[in-house]
């Protein structure tokens, strides 16, 4: 997966880039880069978990980006059409979502993160007003070489969009200048100023927030850039303070009314102590209640995420081995997949395993011959035709996921198919 | 239809904020066979039509939408969370552990305040989940419906990509509802007398709230796994729920105050 955003932001080149909606006024020639950027924020610490979704492009929702978005990815699309059976499939699901990611965070309107569209607005407008200079210095640790405020393209630094282990996948994007599209023309609407790295709040992060506030004196004295530079984290920016701070002044100061979304409450229990004991008692057990069915629910989720993660996996698996299997035979199979199996697609990452695949190779000639016109044959043919142009690019399984395939005789996983290895 | 109506059922359950957050599947479904009725569109075509464009838009944008949501909410979870632990010490430091200095009155109430708080901040943090999951399950389920009615192979690469997402690793929001769990524990020890009643008539819980939510999610996971016409390999088995008594004995009510 770490390839990816790469491979599909080299693949844009600047000319999408260009094409990547800038709220306002967008002109072609404003140069839209995360990749300078991002080597500028190198790895993050791993306390942090940053979102992946790379690319800072900052699409917005107005009805012109929306035209740039089409535009943009049918460009895409043409680009890729003719390869559309290559390598080409990652890229082109990978580069939308990152430009898609940038519009639908600007639409996104009700959050609080660092990139809410009025907030960055707000304090775009802000920042323009204040000395250019300002801006210079409060990034200035940041190795930016050179800032423009009024460019046109508002892609706001893009570095902590990545996790950390993939922020060594700079996405190269041609564009050369390490401008920190921030805040582009003050004329972006709400919309328009997405500061599109979002930032993964763990609570260690928050911790050192936290420190630094106190140190600062308190919520309310404590102002984000001054925070920015106690915490010294790589890759956090002023945005993510701000509206992170503005969250914890919320959550202190009115803890009722920073819970849920306009949630109503239910019977507020403060006058408890004018309630008698048997209401109090009944309370009681109408929470104790509440955290059992709340408990349960999460324990299925997570029963539910695990088993979900496994199916995932042993599809991936069982697809690449019967690539591997039925190589020979392919060809000749037109079967259609049967109702209930998804045709596999191979996967796209250009990373071979090159120890597993010969491990299975092994086992799976074995088997090749004795499986004939199998179900899941059937359910590869179409894979097949594919993955036979594709020329095999097979996604390394993990190395866990054949044990776990093997020693998972018992699981709970319903009509699996035939096992090939056995 | 069914996952369709079961997620609408949810989204009119879930709490008023994240009503617009989930998926919109029904708008996905719509792509899926204007692509699959459109004459342009044979098995194996290297073309990409306008009605597969906007699918996959839209795919990424409902993705971005669950993962600007999600981390927006985890980060105020993550805040909260903190604060909760802070109040209960300065409420224990103050009136010390189990209320023995100062006010009994004052430190009950105090402490009644946090119980409350707490099991709510619990509640939503596990309803982050299930919105995580739901919406995981929807596109899994709507991918698989463009596979098969297109002859695509969009399905697995975007469910790999959809897997690393951060909304739905929601490791750090389970280890908080794990911790918060111990707190309540912690701080609120069961009586034990009192454990072992079970509810033995049926609790309704009419009032909108975390723990109708929780309710409700329960029921719909539970409905959605119950087996399917398209019940295949990568189908979830049924919900296997242990004390199945405790949410059958609950029964959720129209949303109209009791009171």
């Amino acid at each position: 997966m770490e390839a990816r955003p790469t491979l599909s932001i080299q693949r844009s080149g600047a000319k999408q880039l260009s094409n990547m909606g800038m709220s306002g006024a967008l002109s072609s020639s404003s140069p839209v880069l995360p990749a300078p950027l991002q080597e500028t924020y190198p790895k993050l610490p791993d306390s942090q978990q940053l979102s992946t979704i790379g690319a800072a492009f900052p699409l917005t929702h107005t009805s012109h980006s929306r035209s740039v978005q089409s535009t943009k990815s049918s460009h895409y699309a043409e680009e890729n059409s003719a390869s559309w059976n290559t390598d080409s499939l990652p890229s082109f699901l990978d580069f939308p979502v990152n430009t898609f990611i940038e519009s639908s965070q600007i639409e996104s309107s009700g959050c609080n993160t660092v990139l809410p569209s009025e907030e960055f607005g707000k304090w775009a407008d802000q920042l323009i007003s204040d000395d250019v200079a300002n801006w210079n210095e409060l990034l200035g640790d940041t190795n930016v070489t050179d800032m423009e405020p009024k460019m046109a393209c508002q892609v706001s630094k893009p570095s902590p969009n990545f996790q950390a282990h993939e922020s060594q996948v700079h996405q190269q994007l041609p564009v050369p200048s390490g401008e920190i599209r921030a805040i582009a023309t003050p004329t972006s609407s709400a919309n328009s100023a997405p500061a599109k790295p979002r930032m993964r709040w763990t609570p260690e992060l928050h911790e050192a927030f936290v420190e630094a506030v106190n140190k600062l004196g308190g919520s309310e004295k404590a102002t984000p850039k001054g925070v920015l530079k106690f915490m010294k984290v790589e890759g956090l920016t002023i945005y993510h303070v701000k509206s992170h701070l503005q969250k914890y002044r919320t959550a202190r100061y009115r803890p009722d009314s920073s819970e849920g979304s306009s949630e109503k409450k239910l019977t507020p229990i403060e006058d408890m102590s004018t309630l008698d004991l048997k209401t109090g008692i009944e309370i009681t057990e109408a929470l104790r209640l509440q955290i059992e069915v709340q408990k349960r629910l999460h324990e299925q989720l997570e029963i539910q995420r695990n088993l979900q993660l496994r199916i995932e996996e042993q599809g991936r698996y069982l697809q690449m081995m019967f690539e591997k299997q039925c190589k020979p035979g392919m060809d000749k199979l037109k079967a259609s997949a049967s109702a209930s199996q998804d045709p596999p697609v191979p996967s796209s990452d250009a990373v071979p395993d090159s120890p597993a695949k010969t491990e299975l190779k092994a086992s799976q000639l074995d088997d090749c011959h004795g499986k004939t016109g199998a179900e899941p044959v059937n359910a590869n043919t179409r894979l097949e035709e594919t993955s036979w142009e594709l020329g095999e690019k097979e996604k390394a399984p993990e190395q866990e996921a054949p044990r776990d395939f093997e020693a998972d005789e018992s699981s709970s996983q319903p009509s699996k198919r035939p096992r090939t290895d056995e | 239809m069914k996952f369709g109506k079961r997620l609408k059922q949810q989204m009119q359950e879930t709490l008023p904020g994240w009503r617009d957050k989930f998926l919109s599947y029904k708008e996905l479904k719509q792509l899926v066979r204007q692509i699959s009725s459109s004459p342009t569109q044979s098995n194996g075509s290297l073309g990409y039509g306008k009605a597969e464009k906007e699918f996959v838009y839209l795919l990424n944008n409902e993705i971005e939408k669950f993962n600007a949501f999600f981390m927006e909410q985890e980060e105020d979870f993550v805040i909260r969370h903190k604060e909760l632990q802070q109040r209960i010490q300065r409420v224990v430091d103050k009136w010390g552990q189990n209320g023995s200095q100062a006010s009994e009155a004052n430190y009950k109430d105090e402490m009644a305040k946090i119980r409350k708080d707490i099991v709510d901040f619990h509640g939503e943090m596990v309803l982050l989940v299930n919105y995580s999951n739901v919406n995981y399950t929807g596109l899994a389920k709507i991918l698989k419906k463009y596979d098969k009615r297109t002859g695509g192979l969009l399905r697995l690469p975007f469910i790999q990509k959809v897997l690393q997402q951060p909304f739905f690793t929601t490791d750090l929001i389970s280890k908080l509802v794990k911790e918060c769990e111990s707190t309540i524990e912690a701080v609120f020890p069961a009586e034990d007398g009192k454990k072992t009643k079970e509810p033995k008539q049926t609790i309704t819980v009419a009032e909108e709230g975390i723990f109708r939510n929780t309710v409700a999610a329960l029921q719909t996971m539970q409905d959605i796994r119950r087996g399917s016409s398209t019940y295949g390999h990568f189908s979830l088995p049924p919900l296997n729920l242990p004390d199945s008594d405790l949410t059958q004995s609950i029964q959720l009510n129209s949303p109209i105050p009791i009171i």
